[in-house]
């Protein structure tokens, strides 16, 4: 049995198996609480693990011996040996506990359709109407004779945001009896809804969206334009700082582009508040680190020639950049940039969800309230801005190519 | 005369190991129009880089004009690159941009930064880049893209940005071998007066005999990175020519 497998694969081997016992005992355990509310501790799992991967070490045929033993010897069909069992087990173990943790469920699926029945219906019934009490609105309320003590309620709300109203409405819903609701509520709503216009409100909001990704994009290009120079490999000089300068714009660059626009916009919307600000903040930092990355790799993509054609006039290294690099990379960047707006346009909306503003929070704050005829105009108003942006984006980048 | 360049003991080893140039010596007079032959690989290109340090050699000495190369730095170095012009094989031309505005960057080794930024303003470098293109025979481009001329006409806008350094010196390394031989010739013809005219020293490789008998006074052939000729291009037989190129070459000729 000893043949000439040396300490490292040993050791090598004994890891794999025993990672590979704890997923597997931890999945279990995870199991059986779920199902039989029996909680094993972690150090009887470590435990068991440790046993079970010195047992099957030592019958010698363990999925970590396998790996790492290069044993050409007998060669076993995979289910007549125990590590192929032991493979198969583990992925039913894992589709079961995945299918667990995800909450999997068809019979909601095929069953429930009815519930999104509001949103579908709102998509194809986009509404243009909104929720905001207007002057005109609020005389005919006084005419309708609702009570004082709510009509100044109303004039209080009157400028409030979505949020404050629907709380008020329903304030008001548990503070009226039966027969008041019936006298009023329906006339405060129908007021309330009929003279305001959520087209104006869905279409303010996304340009605020798209001037916010336009800023963005615009804030980011001379950073990333300037940065994307030193991290660009064949303009550095191959000396120890050189290197040094290439290497730490690169990482930062990678870190700050990995770490999701969203995350960013969670930062600064508690930095700066909830608002388009914030929004703008998150696009422009996921934007610099994204589009040095795209200009550095231009940059290394250009001709050298030029480069030292101009060099060998007596052009300082600066100038070299300004004159041979620049007109190489400036019809590229361009159209980089545009795209980059258009990615930013995209994002802005997913940003408007945890407080990056525009339209993706009329958005949410429009699906909270329920109100799918809005939110079906909001989805329509956006599908058509990102189509549009597609076209003219990949239009003028065509046009850009030809430069 | 007296000599404009002199190069001693001069070796380059490249990072991989590869000896490229070993131990050259020579000196340039002024005025001299001097050819470099070689196969490829022998060391032209290597060699004519290192003497404006486009490429920094490994050991040696290159005095041009007085002014020590190899030992040169930031502002010393523009200022002898400033005074030597080079032209190359793939004319080296930024694609995109005008005959003239390519032109203009000859001049960037006299200016600052800051200056240069404007300088498609500035009159008198203006005039001189159109006084230089209307000399290669090309003042009817000048706002052509360099993009939409031809090979020929590329290699005469290259000259004259070199024109435009007032170079004492102008290295040329293969400038036709991507011309076919009537365009190779006029555009050697250009190097030729600028060599008769202004007096300005010619180090040029060049692939074709035929054109080195026509217009060099003097020729280098390199082999291995060693000079293995040095003289006058007349000398060059049958028998030193096949000490060049090797004993299966023949010369084709081009007219
Ligand atoms: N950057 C480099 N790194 C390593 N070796 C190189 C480099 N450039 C050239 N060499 C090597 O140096 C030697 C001389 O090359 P060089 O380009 O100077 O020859 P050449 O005479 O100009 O050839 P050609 O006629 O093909 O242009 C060759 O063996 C080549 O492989
Ligand atoms: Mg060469």
């Amino acid at each position: 049995m000893k043949k000439k497998n040396n300490v490292k694969s040993i050791i090598q081997a004994l890891i794999v198996d025993l990672l590979f016992w704890v997923y597997i005992l931890g999945c279990l355990s995870y199991l059986s609480n779920n199902w039989f509310e029996f909680k094993v501790e972690y150090r009887y799992i470590a435990l068991i693990a440790l046993v079970l991967t010195l047992l099957f070490f030592l019958l010698g045929d363990s999925i970590g011996r396998k790996i790492f033993y290069k044993s050409k010897k007998t060669f076993k069909k995979w289910f007549k040996s125990i590590w192929g069992w032991l493979i198969v087990i583990s992925l039913v173990i894992t589709f079961v506990v995945g299918w667990n943790l995800v909450e999997v469920n068809p019979y909601k699926f095929f069953t429930k359709f009815k519930n999104a029945g509001g949103i579908t219906s709102g998509i194809f019934n986009p509404s243009i109407v909104g929720y905001k009490l207007t002057e005109n609105s609020f005389e005919e309320l006084r005419e309708n004779d609702v009570p004082l003590i709510i009509l100044e309620k109303l004039e209080y709300i009157k400028n409030k945001s979505y949020t404050t109203k629907k709380v008020f409405l329903k304030d008001l819903e548990k503070k009226l009896n039966e027969n008041e609701l019936i006298n009023y509520k329906s006339s405060i709503l129908k007021y309330a809804q009929k003279n305001s216009n959520m087209l104006n409100k869905a279409l303010n909001a996304l340009a605020e969206t798209i001037f916010l990704a336009l800023l963005a994009t615009i804030f980011a290009i001379p950073f990333a334009f300037i940065l994307s120079f030193f991290a660009a490999r064949n303009l550095m000089p191959k000396t120890f700082i050189g290197n040094s300068v290439y290497l730490v714009i690169r990482t930062i660059a990678t870190i700050f582009r990995s770490i999701e626009a969203i995350v960013w916009a969670i930062i600064f919307s508690v930095w700066v508040g909830i608002g388009p600000f914030a929004g703008m903040l998150a696009l422009m930092i996921h934007s610099i680190a994204a589009l040095t990355k795209l200009y550095s790799e231009q940059i290394e993509n250009i001709d050298p020639g030029p480069v030292e054609a101009i060099k060998a006039t007596g052009a300082s290294t600066l100038q070299t950049w300004v004159f041979a690099v620049v007109p190489q990379i400036i019809s590229p960047y361009l159209a980089f940039t545009i795209y980059r707006w258009d990615i930013n346009v995209r994002m802005a909306t997913i940003v408007g969800f945890v407080g990056g503003g525009g339209i993706g929070l009329l958005l949410l704050q429009q699906q909270q309230l329920l109100r799918w005829h809005n939110v079906g105009l909001i989805i329509w108003l956006i599908a058509a801005v990102v189509w549009t942006m597609d076209m003219v984006s990949a239009k003028v980048r065509a046009k850009l190519a030809e430069m | 005369m007296k000599n404009i360049l002199e190069i001693k003991n001069l070796h380059k080893i490249y990072l991989g190991g590869i000896h490229a140039i070993k131990g050259i010596d020579l000196s340039v007079k002024e005025g001299e129009f001097l050819i470099l032959l070689g196969l490829s690989g022998s060391g032209k290109s290597t060699f004519l880089r290192c003497l404006n340090r486009l490429i920094e050699p490994t050991s040696g000495e290159i005095i041009f004009s007085g002014q020590n190369v190899e030992r040169a730095g930031g502002k010393s170095l523009r200022n002898i690159r400033r005074q030597i012009g080079m032209i190359f094989q793939q004319f080296n031309l930024i694609k995109n941009i005008s005959a003239l505005t390519n032109v203009l960057t000859g001049k960037l080794g006299y200016v600052s930064l800051i200056h240069s930024l404007g300088f498609s303003r500035i009159k008198n470098d203006v005039n001189l880049a159109e006084q230089n293109l209307k000399r290669v025979g090309l003042i009817d481009f000048k706002m052509k893209k360099i993009r939409n001329l031809s090979g020929g006409q590329q290699q005469r806008v290259a000259i004259a940005r070199a024109l435009m350094q007032n170079p004492r010196l102008i290295l040329a390394d293969e400038p036709v071998a991507s011309l076919d031989p009537a365009t190779a010739d006029s555009v050697m013809r250009y190097l030729g007066e600028l060599n008769k005219k202004d007096n300005i020293t010619v180090i040029c490789s060049l692939h074709f005999l035929s054109l080195a008998r026509k217009y060099g006074s003097r020729v280098i052939a390199l082999k291995d990175g060693e000079i293995v000729f040095d003289g006058s291009p007349r000398e060059i037989d049958e028998k030193k020519f096949k000490d060049i190129y090797g004993q299966e070459a023949e010369e084709v000729e081009i007219r």
